[in-house]
């Protein structure tokens, strides 16, 4: 077949020439959404729904329906849901509301706490939840076998450790001829030092149910009893190095520590003793967590792994599970017997209760933000506006504008030279202008300290230089890096001891570069940059397998300033700037056994002060939530752990009422009683 | 016939073993594992877990021939243990369940390529150097190399974000509407290559001798086309539809992620990042025996379409 030649080419013209159409045609689309979306006060449609189901993308799918198991944060807001413990996150601010204790007391060194439960706490199969349910959930929650990852958030708990270890006490063969009791080896016996805390722990808080001095509570408050280690292999090596171990262990035999010898006992059906193995003041902080939330024994004995089944499942929150469709939904609906009947959303009367609640496992973020645009979802998780969208979206009114709880910053690796020398920490740390840094990156807030600045009301914040960078040179000059006149010769600085090690994923590159460019600039240094993939970061930066610098964050476990503090303490692992200090370690174990919680507070920030004249860090920013919710979405708040308590969460019918930018964030809900108990119970 | 399909599912056996053999050590050689996290766990934790895998011997991990031991026997079983992200379900519960999801996006985006990829093609071929022709395979062009990545959200801003007439993702129990966009994603490409194998094929086959003796015997146009052209021209898109097919049912990793569908490849790609071993062991066997098999059933196809092809 013969063509000629000009034709094709015609054809082709107008083909190209129809695709260029299409091509325009859908940039004009684009460009005409964008335009639009821009004169709009909120993102995408806001409608409220009609059907009381509100629909939430909580993050990646959940590990499982387990609060036991699960340990991240989109696992958390589901279980927040479906489970309660003895005291719940609040919705502003993420300190401990009342959940199953409606009170409850400390002793005056904050060793053991008691709690008083609800009477009218009920799981979803009507049945009460007791003191025992906890004391279950605890025992479980610990033991070796259920191995759970998040165990060790409550090792504070007295024994927890041991128990959780499969660690064993040191027993005399034979009873004591007079009691006729076992005569167990006490670490005092062996270690002096152990012996003087002992004295420091107290009885029970002083009340009318309290004062019973049950004989588990006698065994909690006895000396403690040295824990050696359940393999036999270790323990062998342990009693070996100690003579005088040795000693005291001959002859005698090692019994495990089992599950009834943690330091949580129920006095009654409704009062629940825990006692810890030291002062923790934040441990109240601490219990919201979903670890120590009550799971159902009944469900789980007959059933094994699968009661996080629909049919199988027994909830103890304000919801309950209705169907799980993995990675793709969670559905829950409200749990009738809750013991919580306040109609929250009678707050406004044009307000709508919540009957169900839809979770979604999304984990691409622009995913999430076509369905919060096309109004499939009415709210999302933090961190998930990416930042090609920013500029767009902070100009919204169902943007949250909040700090988390949480930090970035960069460890100075302190053992190697030349970032042993705190000056030169400090030099580095101040040739950096964060001010700029901060409004370069949008999400973030500037942290001049290593506690999040004004999330911790009555924290009284350290003093902190920010950018100096004539002062930062100077440092170095005084460290050695100078030429004969004295001035600081940056030709001396041995840059190729130093280097910026980050993982490239998110923002980091960018920050990392941000970073090189101001040090070039302040300290005409150019440290050299070095990506690792996120795993292989992780293996090598706590060891210290690093030159000079590496990218870290921090997420707070709990809302008090020890979760950040008690990270450089010298038992910590997590500490990748191998910076310890015994005198900082003292600070913080003082501040620690103080009762006065504004005491304690100022005590913390003498640590920190401490902490930042030592400088084993590059303090950057604090990141704020980055999430949005529909207007008509009340009850939820912009908190610094993005945990809700879906209990208060309703839908406003009346755009009237609706809000109109980051919610109010001042006054905590759902403590209203709890507040007036407190407060007589002070006088 | 018969013996070449049972040597071959024979054979099928030592290649998946050999895969998740080589899958095995890449984990191993890989630096962190599944314990590795921005907050460290203390080491009795992670003891604890590893007893419940039964991954503990005397105190410390396994030596590595013991987990592999462990690991192929688990595989040979058919059994691949408990996934270590997802602690209350089995890989084999995982797999079970997002089959039919995957399997549901891979055959109809399959199909609706194979439709669509047939006729222009076949047109494109008949009419050779025509309007039509030079449209199809612009069109084809552009299937090829615009991204799935790209065509999907582009979609999703026309249809959903503009004319709202589609979810913009979400699995929604499966329903028709929430199909549309991932399917039409993921069957551009294969609709584009299909398009393209079938025109050559057919050109080819155009030009036979068997086709002019067909055309000379007297058949009837229709009879040349259907009969004996389309037969021998769509062999290489039978071969080309083995492995397709096998890796659409596998999993479309990036269409599962931009509309957030419950299926095996964001399973797998989750996998990875933690390192989940059992569960990438448990798909990446899944995929292997895909592969195979559909090779094989190509094989066997091949015979049917192509009479001068024996086994």
């Amino acid at each position: 077949m013969q063509v000629s030649n000009s034709k094709p080419v015609l054809i082709l013209r107008s083909i190209q020439f129809r695709l260029c159409v299409c091509v325009i045609a859908l940039a004009l689309f684009a460009a005409a959404c964008s335009n639009t979306d821009k004169n709009e006060p909120f993102f995408g449609k806001t409608n409220p729904p009609t059907n009381h189901v509100l629909h939430y993308v909580t993050g990646s799918e959940v590990e499982s329906l387990d609060p036991q198991v699960g340990t991240g944060q989109p696992d958390t807001r589901i279980y927040m849901a479906l489970y309660e413990g003895l005291v719940e996150y609040g919705p502003k601010t993420t300190l401990p509301i009342p959940g199953v204790a409606e009170k409850w007391e400390h002793n005056k060194d904050w060793s053991e706490f008691v709690f008083h439960l609800r009477h009218d706490a009920r799981w979803s199969n009507g049945d009460p939840i007791t003191a025992d349910d906890f004391v279950y959930s605890l025992q479980r929650g610990f033991s070796p076998e259920f191995a759970a990852r998040a165990a060790y958030l409550g090792y504070y708990i007295k024994y927890a450790e041991a128990f959780n270890e499969k660690a064993v006490f040191v027993r005399d063969p034979n009873p004591d001829p007079q009691t006729g009791e076992y005569i167990y080896v006490l670490e005092k016996d062996v270690n002096s030092e152990a012996g003087n805390s002992e004295t420091a722990t107290e009885r029970a808080p002083e009340g009318e149910d309290v004062s019973l001095d049950t004989k588990f509570h006698q065994f909690m408050h006895a000396p403690s009893r040295l824990i050696l280690p359940g393999d036999e292999k270790d323990r062998a090596k342990a009693i070996d190095n100690d003579p005088k171990l040795k000693a005291a262990v001959a002859g005698k035999e090692f019994v495990p520590v089992e599950a009834k010898d943690i330091g949580v006992e129920p006095v009654n059906p409704y009062t629940l003793r825990i006692t810890l193995s030291q002062p923790a003041p934040f441990f109240l902080k601490l219990l919201a967590h979903q670890f120590f939330r009550a799971v159902p024994k009944k469900a789980i004995e007959q059933y094994g792994t699968a009661w996080t089944q629909p049919d199988h499942i027994i909830c103890s929150g304000a919801f309950k599970l209705k169907e799980w469709k993995p990675y793709d939904r969670v559905v829950v609906e409200r749990n009738p017997y809750y013991w919580d009947k306040t109609e929250y959303w009678k707050e406004s009367p044009t307000g709508q209760k919540v009957e169900q609640l839809v979770y979604y496992p999304v984990q691409d973020s622009s995913t999430v933000m076509n369905l919060y645009k096309a109004g499939e979802i009415d709210a999302f998780l933090n961190h998930t506006v990416p930042k090609a969208w920013l500029d767009m979206i902070l100009q919204k009114k169902d943007y949250m504008d909040a700090p988390e709880n949480a930090i970035d910053y960069f460890d100075f690796n302190c053992k190697k030279p030349p970032m042993t020398d705190p000056r030169v920490r400090k030099a580095f740390n101040l040739a950096i202008d964060k001010e700029s840094f901060v409004k370069w990156r949008k999400i973030t807030k500037l942290a001049p300290t290593f506690v999040p600045e004004g999330l911790f009301p009555g924290y009284p914040t350290p003093k902190a230089e920010l950018f100096n960078p004539e002062k930062a040179r100077q440092l170095l000059a005084e460290a050695g890096y100078r030429d004969s006149q004295g001035n600081y010769d940056p030709s001396k600085f041995p840059v190729a001891e130093v280097e910026v090690t980050y993982n490239p994923d998110g923002a980091n590159g960018e920050i990392s570069e941000w970073l090189q460019a101001q040090w070039k600039q302040n300290l005409k240094l150019t440290i050299p940059l070095k990506s690792l993939e996120f795993r292989t970061f992780l293996v090598s930066r706590p060891k210290g397998e690093y030159k000079g610098i590496a990218r870290d964050g921090w997420v707070g476990d709990y809302m008090d300033p020890y979760t950040y503090l008690g990270l450089f303490s010298s038992g910590s692992g997590d500490n990748a700037t191998q910076w310890t200090d015994p005198k900082y370690d003292q600070l913080l174990d003082e501040a620690n056994r103080i009762s006065d919680p504004q005491q304690r507070y100022e005590a913390l920030a003498k640590a920190e002060a401490y902490l930042l004249d030592q400088q084993p860090f590059i303090l950057l920013d604090i990141p704020k939530v980055n999430w949005m919710k529909k207007p008509y979405v009340k009850g939820m708040y912009p908190n610094p752990g993005t945990l809700h308590a879906w209990k208060f969460v309703y839908i406003e019918t009346d755009p009237a009422h609706w809000d109109q930018s980051t919610p109010d964030m001042t006054e905590e809900i759902g403590l209203a009683d709890w507040q007036k108990d407190q407060q007589t119970a002070k006088r | 016939m018969l013996r070449f399909i049972i040597r071959r599912l024979i054979v099928i056996v030592p290649m998946v073993l050999i895969v998740v053999s080589l899958t095995w050590g890449l984990i191993k050689l890989a630096p962190g594992n599944f314990y590795t996290g921005e907050k460290r766990i203390p080491k009795a934790i992670e003891k604890n877990i590893r007893e419940k895998y039964g991954l503990d011997c005397q105190g410390g991990p396994c030596p590595w021939y013991v987990q592999y031991g462990k690991m192929m026997g688990g595989v040979l079983r058919g059994d691949f243990g408990m996934s270590l992200t997802y602690p209350s379900q089995s890989v084999n519960q995982i797999l079970l369940r997002t089959l039919p999801v995957s399997a549901t996006l891979g055959i109809l985006a399959y199909l609706l390529a194979l439709i669509v990829g047939l006729i222009t093609g076949t047109t494109a071929a008949l009419k050779q150097n025509s309007k039509w022709d030079y449209a199809s395979m612009a069109f084809a062009m552009l299937g090829i190399s615009i991204p799935n990545f790209v065509l999907g959200p582009l979609l999703v801003l026309l249809f959903s974000l503009t004319l709202f007439w589609l979810p913009p993702a979400l699995w929604g129990g499966g329903s028709p509407l929430n199909i549309v966009l991932p399917v039409l994603t993921l069957s551009a490409i294969y609709m584009a290559y299909i398009a393209r194998l079938t025109r050559s094929g057919m050109l080819e086959v155009l030009r036979s001798d068997y086709v002019r003796t067909a055309r000379a015997k007297g058949l009837s146009e229709r009879q040349v086309i259907f009969k004996h052209v389309l037969r021998g021209g769509i062999m290489p898109v039978v071969s080309f539809s083995g492995p397709a097919l096998a890796f659409l049912i596998a999993g479309t990793v990036v269409v599962e992620r931009v509309f957030a569908l419950p299926g095996l490849g964001n399973y797998f790609i989750n996998a990875n990042l933690a390192r989940d071993e059992p569960l990438i062991i448990g798909i990446v066997a899944f995929i292997s025996i895909a592969v195979l098999v559909f090779n094989l059933l190509v094989d066997i196809a091949y015979a049917y379409i192509d009479p001068r092809i024996r086994y």
